[in-house]
């Protein structure tokens, strides 16, 4: 009873009186607004630069308009802004497919194992690469790959100078490898929750069918987790034109030499920010970033909404 | 669900141990141990005689090679790193506790029902998840609209209400406090104020540890804005003078700041490789000691963060 005639009232509430009435409510909220609408809102407007000439000297937004004429610019430099796309593109591949898989086979892992309290040790430790910040994950990354004192040489008996342009076919490994270490420990936790929730009952019954402990993975564990597996990648595909600024930006040490095979569009766009000269084209690289971003999330929202609306995002 | 993961539990502990279980337990064991060790190499290169490095290499086991030189001299000399460390602390704890409380209050908004303002907030939330300025245009706002170059405000405050951490506490108020509660609060007589300060803020306590925990290893390991904006040395945090000694330990410590007396001991040079080894462990310590503790409430939060209200 109480239920229904709030809700009426909340129908025929005008939203003057309703916001007055919750006035308390509002000022709550103010604080966070005001810090997103500087922080988020207004530094949108920063993107205008996309569409001007640069202006080496003046104010920064004191340039020409372009219309569009700084996308041309970037579409057509080919070395540059195509190579940081499919350099983006083609990690986020390789570390969505594999992360995805080596997450799930961690969760099961750390699930079947019987000694528990030796899989929470274990998991302990294997979480704690993702709290390392990448500055200090730059030195670890040196202390194996350095070209006279470094471990990788030292071990394979080779002398090999990772860091210059003639080692940039290894990079791509090195970067997976730094990116498994510091992620699949922590990636594994959101899998393992959705474990702890199957019914026990469910492997005991299937048990009792004679079923072995891989039907049960196959048949039980797995299709469980298919769901979230679901969720999780359709999420990530709107992240396809981010990467983990940290991993190309700090750990290759931003170094020229190695661009071809590390640089991706966000620490291109970093390097520009300190190094750039012209930046009406950067500014029109990260417009395009954010626009493929917004399309793709939008997609990837509406495909979580058809499959599970629950996991939607909005 | 925690009933059924103990059920779990106790059938597990009734099967026998198996060659399958065995082979499962090496894996997990050696994969465990080649996490660690990137770790191990950063601990064992700070306690390393230098000169051995220099000769040798960084190395997993240098028996007889113990030397707590390289510590001992960040630690007495390396005046910069203790202003860091103060630096990385106040943004950490400033930081942690204003974008807590900031984004409580907004998630309890948003997640009354007969607020209608609250559906418009949301969207508001929303928007800068989907679309944003980016580096740059961040970079040209807060320096040249804001004028705020090389100022802590820009450490603290972009990362201080952020989307995500918003829709998990709101998540945790809509599912894990119920609306009987806050109903009997206004029925007892209490304002909206007192019935968020005294009765939801309270019961938010796991997510806000989760959220918490989750948010200080963001302020602690924050380099990109600290190497946007940050200028001055005394302003420096921690991850900031990590960068700065990449190029060169001396940086951090310099013949200058080092007595000859001490130079001379430790063979007329500073021990660059433990020196530098020492600093990152200074670095990453503290976060690996507090991360146990907040284990069990990060995990609680990110499950309840992949579930929507």
């Amino acid at each position: 009873m109480i239920v229904k005639s709030s809700r009426k009232q909340r129908l025929q509430d005008p939203i003057l009186l309703n916001t007055w009435k919750n006035r308390a409510h509002v000022i709550m909220a103010l604080p966070a607004f005001l810090v997103l609408f500087l922080v988020m809102y207004v530094p949108m407007v920063g993107l205008i630069l996309a569409f001007q000439k640069f202006s080496y000297s003046g104010s920064v937004f004191g340039g020409e308009w372009v219309g569009f004429e700084n996308f041309k610019y970037l579409i057509q430099s080919k070395a540059i802004f195509q190579r940081a796309t499919m350099n983006t593109i083609k990690y986020y591949v390789i570390f969505t497919a594999l992360g995805t898989f080596l997450n799930v086979c961690l969760a099961i892992a750390i699930d079947q194992f019987m000694i528990k309290k030796m899989s929470k040790v274990m998991q302990t430790i294997m979480i704690v690469p993702v709290f390392i910040s990448y500055a200090a994950v730059t030195f670890i990354v040196e202390a194996f790959m350095h070209g006279d004192h470094g471990l990788v040489n030292a071990v394979t008996n080779s002398n090999i100078q990772w860091y210059s342009g003639s080692a940039r076919q290894y990079w791509p490994l090195i970067l997976t490898l730094v990116k498994v270490w510091k992620d699949t420990g922590y990636g594994s936790v959101l899998y393992m929750s959705v474990l702890a929730g199957i019914d026990a009952e469910l492997y005991e019954a299937a048990q009792i069918d004679g079923a072995g402990k891989w039907r049960q993975i196959i048949h039980i564990t797995l299709p469980s987790l298919v769901p979230m597996i679901t969720v999780m990648l359709l999420l990530s595909v709107g992240n396809i034109m981010h990467s983990d600024t940290g991993l190309f930006y700090q750990v290759t040490r931003d170094s020229g030499v190695l661009y071809a095979t590390t640089q991706v569009i966000d620490s291109y766009v970093l390097h520009n920010v300190f190094k750039g000269t012209n930046w009406g084209y950067t500014a029109a690289a990260s417009l395009f970033q954010s626009v493929v971003g917004l399309a793709l999330m939008l997609f990837a929202n509406w495909t979580v909404r058809k499959l599970h609306p629950e996991d939607a995002l909005f | 669900m925690a009933k059924n993961n103990k059920d779990l539990m106790n059938s597990g502990r009734k099967q026998k141990f198996t060659v399958g279980q065995g082979i499962l337990g090496l894996i997990l064991v050696l994969f465990t141990i080649a996490v660690f060790l990137p770790i191990w190499i950063v601990f064992v290169g700070a306690f390393t005689n230098d000169a051995y490095i220099t000769e040798h290499g960084f190395s997993l086991l240098p028996i007889g090679h113990f030397s707590s030189a390289g510590m001992s001299t960040v630690l007495n000399y390396g005046k910069k790193l203790a202003t860091s460390y103060g630096i990385t602390i106040f943004i950490t704890v400033v930081g942690t506790f204003t974008g807590l409380f900031l984004m409580s209050m907004f998630a309890y908004s948003i997640s009354r029902k007969n607020f209608r303002l609250s559906k418009f907030l949301s969207v508001y939330l929303l928007i800068p998840m989907l679309f944003n300025g980016g580096t740059l245009a961040g970079y040209i706002i807060f320096t040249k609209l804001y004028g705020l170059k090389d100022s802590l405000l820009l450490l603290i405050f972009p990362l201080s209400v952020t989307t995500m951490n918003v829709i998990i506490l709101r998540t945790y108020i809509a599912n894990s406090i119920p609306a009987e509660l806050t109903e009997a609060a206004r029925i007892d007589g209490a304002n909206d104020y007192r019935t968020f300060f005294q009765i939801v803020l309270p019961l938010m306590k796991p997510s806000l540890a989760a959220v918490g925990f989750m948010m200080a290893t963001a302020y602690w390991n924050d380099w990109q804005n600290a190497l946007l904006f940050i200028d001055t040395d005394a302003k420096k945090p921690l991850q900031l003078l990590l960068i700065d000694i990449q190029k060169s330990i001396d940086f951090l410590l310099n013949s200058t700041n080092v007595p000859s007396s001490v130079l001379a001991a430790m063979g007329g040079s500073i021990p660059k490789y433990s020196c530098t080894m020492s600093t990152v462990v200074v670095v990453i310590g503290p976060i690996m000691v507090a991360y146990p503790f907040f284990q069990k409430y990060f995990v609680k939060g990110l499950t309840v963060g992949s579930v929507k209200g």
